[in-house]
């Protein structure tokens, strides 16, 4: 027999709501392609084929799943996987990064929703641990295969001018970072159709450009990327699974991710900075959630005892980014990947493939 | 959390009648308690006949719709109903006559009493009890007008039509009560009924005021209601007269109308008849104990896959036994298309946690009933859920929320009884 609710929100399933995604990110392919053309778009679509194919396989091996490849979760992970990189990335590696992206960051979590941290980062974070070529500062000069250099939607003789045509379309830095104007337009597109809240974006970028103008103060020169920045905040610090589902938990994420990823500059991660940021805050999003637990109706909350969980919480979370600041420093990152791969591969041999036909 | 609330379907159709049915089957069940018949098999009854009653705490009583003939005791979906064969020749037995007007406190509740009458608005509270206050002062006696489920508008309709009968009920009842003012919650959707609402003031000799609430789900719950009116947040579980509040339903103020000025125990009630497979909506007097099957033979397309839900399609029951009456609390039956669900796996968006009115986390519910984790269920107090059912229409992976918190309540009920 059927429970209640007997009607159900219309249009709002797991795959409108990727589709909401898909649509929001579709200008910054376009924008890629403008830039690099057939480069930009042949990477970008060897990450989808292999996302793709590696969710319908591993699905139909472990879990007879054979449609749930389509939901577009993977789509997503490959776009933003792909938005990461250089368009001078070989096509093997973006091919290798898509698919531990969708193994090692999505399914050996137990498939789609349950994961931990974000996929498309863990993927560029595999890239780099095994292949050397991806920091090295070689991959960034994309000069010599550059279709357009220049948009000028406005007169380029005054700085306002300058600075409105880089706002529109700018040629520096990875694959989805090249028109500011379309990244946030498709965030404004997600927070109209209720995908994402403004919360987790809001945050991180107004502590991080706080953080950026006290560092100048002290005559602290930061290298960053603001299109990458708002990039990743719009589109990848809100994947719904890896980051927390309330608003003041939302709030506190975003101002963390803001102020580690300050953090990871001042400690010299030269490319890393937020992806280290986004990953580290993915891993403490439980805690978040549980500590940020909304106040039930009529319930009555010990603020002492709240404000100091929160208070370790936070020493938790800088200690944890200053001692991945170390290992990056003496380049030990990679075997932090190695561990993560025999953890997960373990967890879900024992623990999460027993889950795997539950909903959550 | 906004719904299409889907209520111009009936909004502004007339109160009808409907034809009554040849046979009733009154639910022997009230608040809590089973109700014991004071009829025999095969006996004939006349109208208004008191048929069964609870002399326990709880105490309320079933009156005869119609005159016929008992044919016992049918158990309909696990619980027990009279069933009593129409004769359709309504004659009625002779009540003695009340002068409502003069009528004193301790008569009034009495009448409440003898003639069944119950909250409307679902849970089914005898009326007299919740009037009886002990030297307690009122501070506000709030109406809830706010009919926060799509599709009914049986409040709706009463407040429209029968604003008069409202209330002389109203005064009636705060002969006992005594409140210092009168509120009615409206929803603002519904903001026509201002005017109309007005025009009575002049009858009530005690400050009346209306105040419009947001259009969300649920408004109509007793707890985010008396929030909306009053600013005071109560913990669930907590009995509003302990401060100072007491709420009654649209629905129960007309029962109550029809007890004092008519001299009618509670037999007939006001539902909303409508659905996307309904072909005759609207607003019907229908008697107590009426079975669906007869409303669905008046109403139905007949299709496949289709559901008849007593209530409101967010909270009312899905039928499987068409024998299913109405009964003193449902107001409204639904003719729907059974809902087809997605299944996919919970996304952690978090919608379900931000439409709960309640503000707890139902995706937890999922995770630990599941597991049948009392000590996380009762952390995260599944206890304070009240089944509104807003996380399960919201979700879009349509994660068993509803089955995990009626589940996981069984379990927590289960483990507190030993």
């Amino acid at each position: 027999m059927n429970l209640n609710p007997h009607i159900k929100a219309k249009k709002n399933s797991v795959s409108a709501i990727m589709f909401d995604v898909i649509i929001a990110l579709v200008p910054l392919v376009l924008a890629a392609y403008a830039a690099f053309g057939f480069t930009a778009i042949w990477l970008i679509t060897t990450a989808v084929i292999t996302c793709l194919v590696t969710d319908f396989l591993f699905n139909a091996l472990y879990a007879k799943k054979y449609n749930s490849f389509l939901d577009g979760s993977a789509i997503i992970t490959a776009l933003l996987l792909s938005f990461t990189v250089s368009p001078l990335t070989p096509w093997y590696v973006v091919a290798f990064g898509s698919f531990c992206a969708i193994v090692f960051g999505k399914l050996l979590w137990g498939g789609l929703g349950k994961n931990r941290f974000n996929p498309a980062l863990l993927g560029r974070e595999f890239m780099t641990a095994f292949f050397p070529i991806m920091s090295t500062a070689a991959i960034w000069s994309t000069n010599s295969i550059r279709n357009i250099k220049d948009f000028h939607l406005f007169a380029n003789d005054s700085l306002l001018g300058m600075y409105s045509n880089n706002l529109v379309f700018k040629t520096t830095g990875a694959l989805g970072e090249y028109s500011m104007l379309f990244i946030v337009l498709g965030g404004l597109y997600l927070i109209i159709r209720k995908r994402i809240s403004w919360h987790i974006p809001f945050t991180i970028l107004t502590i991080f450009l706080c953080g950026t103008w006290i560092s100048s103060a002290y005559d602290l020169e930061l290298k960053y990327s603001i299109a990458g920045m708002v990039l990743g905040s719009i589109f990848m610090a809100t994947d719904m699974p890896s980051s927390p589902n309330g608003y003041p938990g939302m709030l506190y994420y975003g101002s963390m991710i803001g102020l580690v990823s300050i953090f990871f500059i001042l400690g010299n991660v030269r490319f890393e900075y937020l992806s280290y940021s986004i990953l580290l805050l993915n891993g403490f999003t439980p805690f978040i959630n549980q500590i940020f637990r909304p106040r039930a109706w009529g319930e009555k909350v010990d603020y002492a005892v709240k404000t100091e969980k929160i208070f370790l919480l936070t020493l938790a979370i800088i200690t944890v980014a200053l001692a991945i600041i170390t290992l990056h420093y003496y380049d030990f990152i990679k075997y932090l990947i190695y561990i993560y791969i025999v953890y997960i591969t373990f967890k879900f041999n024992f623990s999460f493939i027993k889950n795997i036909h539950n909903p959550i | 959390m906004h719904i299409l609330s889907l209520k111009h379907i009936t909004k502004h159709v007339l109160i009808e009648n409907i034809p009554d049915p040849p046979e009733f089957y009154l639910p022997l069940y009230g608040y809590k308690g089973v109700l014991k018949t004071i009829v025999e098999t095969g006996q004939y009854v006349k109208k208004y006949e008191l048929l069964a009653q609870a002399e326990d705490l709880f105490s309320t009583a079933m009156h005869a719709p119609a005159s016929g003939i008992i044919e016992g005791i049918e158990i309909i979906e696990g619980k027990p109903h009279l069933k009593l064969v129409n004769d359709f020749k309504e004659t009625a037995i002779d009540l003695p006559l009340q002068k409502s007007v003069q009528l004193e406190p301790a008569a009034i509740l009495e009448i409440l009493k003898q003639y069944g009458i119950e909250g409307s608005g679902g849970a089914r509270f005898p009326t007299h009890l919740k009037y009886n206050l002990r030297n307690e002062d009122v501070d506000v006696f709030i109406i809830n007008g706010a009919e926060c489920e799509p599709y009914l508008t049986a409040d709706y309709a009463l407040m429209q039509n029968k604003t008069e009968a409202l209330f002389k009920s109203i005064i009636s009842i705060q002969k006992i009560i005594k409140a210092k003012k009168v509120v009615f919650g409206i929803e603002k959707q519904n903001k026509e009924l201002v005017t109309i609402l007005k025009a009575f003031y002049s009858l009530c000799d005690f400050p009346v005021e209306i105040k419009l609430l947001p259009n969300t789900y649920p408004q109509g719950g007793e707890l985010q209601l008396i929030k909306s009116i009053t600013k005071k947040e109560l913990p669930k579980g907590s009995r509003p007269l302990d401060h100072r509040i007491v709420l009654s339903n649209i629905g129960t103020l007309w029962a109550i109308y029809n007890a004092l000025f008519h001299n009618k125990p509670y037999v007939e009630r006001v539902i909303t008849l409508s659905g996307e497979d309904a072909v005759k909506k609207g607003n019907f007097y229908v008697k107590i104990g009426t079975p669906v099957s007869h409303l669905f033979n008046l109403s139905a397309s007949k299709k496949e896959r289709q559901q008849i839900v007593l209530g409101g399609p967010m909270m009312g029951k899905a039928v499987t036994d068409y024998k299913s009456p109405v009964t003193k609390g449902t107001g409204g039956v639904l003719i729907l298309p059974e809902i087809q669900n997605e299944k996919y796996n919970c996304i952690e968006c978090g919608y379900c946690a931000n439409a709960c009115p309640q503000r707890l986390m139902p995706m937890e519910f999922a995770r630990y009933a599941k597991t049948e984790n009392t000590t996380q269920l009762l952390s995260h107090r599944l206890l304070d859920c009240i089944e509104c059912g807003a996380c399960a229409y919201i979700c879009p992976s349509d994660v068993p929320l509803m089955r995990s918190i009626y589940h996981g309540k069984e379990i927590l009920q289960n483990t507190i009884a030993l």
